[in-house]
């Protein structure tokens, strides 16, 4: 194992001293962490690449894997926060990894509070590229997606809400659901089949009826709430359940459409025009989102960027839930499989999930510093 | 051999008249030449091996780092305790006593979650109802996070849990739990329910090998002598011994009686004098010795068996394979 310190080289200095001079706060939040909000926001996968230890009363804490995290709740303890704040910050973080030391460094930025989604989501873009520009590379590769387009296709289908969930789920924790959707079943078929008459009987009646039937019969048992779930919660799921009935695989025609949707990429103009020609088609409403992505389009070529090398995919996410929007990887076009070199998106759900009683957009990146320093060609 | 050979075993409970009865069954004495109350031990005719009594966790730790050679413990323990335990352990054999399985179980009134399937999608809802995920009390962490990884279950926090488990969901402390059960009676009375393929692993007490410990040539015949035992123990204990006499034995009967009772012949065919010694599985033996009477043996005398010594060690062999 390489126990050698990571100490930051001049360039990663100088990166800050850009960043701040765009206007964000340099910060250096606390290394050690409590454990609970990253396996809380990253699921329990997380865990056995955290360093974690306990404290003498229990709780659980660890080296910080990540920076988003610590500097979204500094941002909610402090005096400022819900107010637009930007902040930006360069540190080791820990994460035990197959190859490569467990302690590497990290830059980032985190945008918070701002109401210009559009505006705000193309400086990260812009700003992500200035850092590859900053080690020599002009013209990496700019794989970009959006969470909220495939998010308001879902809400807006003729689904059940088991399917929605489901739908949902796969998008942010595969690579590629298009690839998924034929094993995509869900699991109707494993309701009891003693149920399956009263299942069927329910079907039919009025669902305020049905549901009431089902409470009072839990009620009846003694079972008031039980392992966090409610009596109700209990009963929608079981009505639910009847009425997926016996389809236990994705209608075909609603297969076909997200499917067709999952195709559409290419640079940012021409995706827009697909997508506006497809919701157009199938006469889903997916004006709000398309509206934000053709003005980010905007924001991003008034930056100087070139539009044309970005590469759109309604199918790309970042697999994190956390994520709600525009998302984005940098990549070394001469070696991808080295992983990206900078990464980010907006993440408006982050900081209610950290406990704030208000809804706070919130937007930002982080920068792999070793691997951007060992860039080929780079000096 | 300069360092003894160390055999681990549980040190206290059920566990360790368990495992000491299985050693004595096999002609393994573990005697404590100084007293009921000292942790180390010795078998009586084995000198160059040293008895450990130990916690079945630690035996789990030492033999992850190759402190001992052998151990007796739970598989549950080894496949919780060492990640990649494959890498490390060789688990030689199940010895039929500490039987449990490591199982998901939820509320009782759940009664729209029957596989994981179910648990999955309930997981995300829950999540999406109350902003923030279903918690699982457990001491099992890896081993939960790894079947929840396999059924693609993400939405769930892990809640460790030192003891009473059963009691978390009642407790308000957690929605579900992983844990160890036999009858499923303690789930039961705490009003909890196993998913029905919400098992993850059947578990037993194992006699385990450390591949880091040193395997030199005195420790390997060492193991095989404490493996010969053991095996010719552990094939005794399979069969019963059936001998008869009859004219009327051929290759046919013998081939039905392999095919319909599984027996083995341990010194082949009949005599030329017509006698016939078989190993028959103790559920089968009334079946057998009806069907040799009615091709005509007059006596078919069925016996315990003490010990089965065989040239193949099978056992070792595993040992062997392992270590290799």
């Amino acid at each position: 194992m390489n126990l050698t310190s990571a100490a930051p080289d001049g360039r990663a200095d100088a990166l800050l001293t850009s960043f701040e001079r765009a206007g964000y706060a340099r910060v250096m939040p606390a290394i050690l962490q409590p454990a609970e909000p990253f396996l809380d926001l990253s699921g329990e996968d997380i865990r056995k690449r955290m360093y974690l230890t306990t404290d003498p009363h229990g709780r659980e804490l660890c080296l910080r894997p990540d920076l988003t995290i610590p500097v979204s709740r500094d941002y909610l303890a402090s005096p400022a926060a819900g107010a637009p704040q930007a902040f930006c910050y360069l540190g080791p973080v820990f994460r035990h990894r197959a190859e490569g030391a467990g302690e590497f460094l990290q830059a980032g930025i985190e945008s918070f509070g701002r109401p210009d989604k559009a505006a705000a989501d193309a400086e990260m873009l812009a700003l992500g590229l200035e850092a590859t520009a900053h080690y020599g590379l002009d013209a990496p590769d700019i794989r970009v997606g959006d969470v909220a387009l495939f998010s308001a296709l879902i809400a807006a289908l003729d689904l059940a809400p088991a399917w929605k969930r489901r739908l949902i789920k796969d998008f942010n924790h595969k690579t590629s659901l298009l690839q998924d959707l034929d094993r995509l079943a869900i699991s109707a078929s494993h309701a009891r089949p003693e149920y399956q008459g009263v299942l069927a009987a329910l079907a039919g009646s009025d669902p305020k009826a049905a549901h009431a039937l089902v409470t009072d019969l839990l009620s009846i048992a003694g079972i008031t709430a039980v392992g966090g779930r409610s009596v109700g919660e209990i009963a929608d799921r079981f009505l639910e359940q009847s009425a997926l009935g016996a389809q236990t695989s994705l209608p075909r025609e609603t297969r076909a459409l997200i499917e067709k949707f999952l195709a559409i990429g290419g640079d940012p103009d021409e995706a827009a025009a697909d997508l506006r020609a497809f919701a157009r088609e199938v006469r889903i409403a997916l004006d709000a989102p398309l509206d934000l992505f053709e003005s980010r389009t905007g924001f991003l070529a008034a930056r100087g960027v070139d539009v044309g090398r970005i590469r759109f995919s309604t199918a790309f996410g970042r697999g994190l839930d956390y994520y709600t929007g525009f998302v984005f990887e940098l990549y070394d076009p001469s070696a991808p499989a080295a992983g990206q070199l900078v990464a980010g998106g907006r993440y408006d759900g982050l900081l209610t999930r950290l406990g704030s009683a208000s809804a706070i957009s919130a937007v930002g990146f982080a920068v792999w510093i070793e691997r951007l320093a060992q860039l080929r060609g780079a000096p | 051999m300069t360092a003894p050979f160390v055999i681990a075993v549980p040190a206290k409970g059920r566990l360790q008249q368990n495992a000491e009865a299985f050693f004595a069954r096999t002609g393994l004495e573990l005697v404590k030449p100084r007293g009921m109350r000292d942790y180390r031990g010795a078998i009586t005719d084995l000198p160059d091996v040293e008895v450990a009594y130990l916690s079945a966790a630690e035996i789990v730790d030492l033999l992850a780092q190759g402190a001992v050679h052998f151990g007796v413990t739970g598989e549950d323990l080894v496949r919780e305790k060492i990640a990649d335990a494959d890498k490390h352990v060789i688990l030689i054999d199940g010895l039929g006593f500490g039987h449990a399985n490591v199982v998901v179980a939820v509320p009782q009134a759940w009664i729209d979650v029957h596989s994981m399937a179910d648990l999955d999608d309930v997981a995300t809802a829950f999540r999406l109802k109350h902003e923030r995920k279903m918690r699982l009390a457990t001491k099992y962490v890896n081993l939960t996070r790894n079947f929840f990884s396999a059924h693609g279950i993400t939405d769930y926090r892990i809640v460790e849990s030192a003891g009473a488990t059963e009691g978390a969901p009642a407790a308000g402390t957690a929605e579900l739990i992983v844990d160890i059960t036999t009858t499923g009676a303690t789930l039961a009375a705490n009003g909890l329910r196993v998913i029905e393929d919400g098992v993850i692993l059947r578990s037993q007490a194992n006699l385990v090998a450390a591949r880091a410990a040193n395997w030199g040539a005195a420790e390997r015949e060492m193991a095989r002598i404490v493996l010969d035992r053991i095996a010719s123990q552990t094939r005794a204990r399979a069969f019963r011994e059936v001998r008869t006499r009859f004219a009327g034995c051929d290759a046919a009967l013998l081939a039905e009686a392999k095919d319909r009772f599984g027996v083995e012949t341990p010194f082949g065919g009949p005599t030329s004098s017509g006698m016939l010694t078989l190993h028959c599985p103790p559920q089968h033996v009334h079946a057998l010795a009806t069907r040799l009477r009615e091709k005509g043996a007059e006596n078919v005398v069925v016996a315990d068996i003490g010990y089965v010594f065989s040239r193949a060690n099978p056992l070792y062999a595993k040992l062997e394979a392992g270590l290799t």
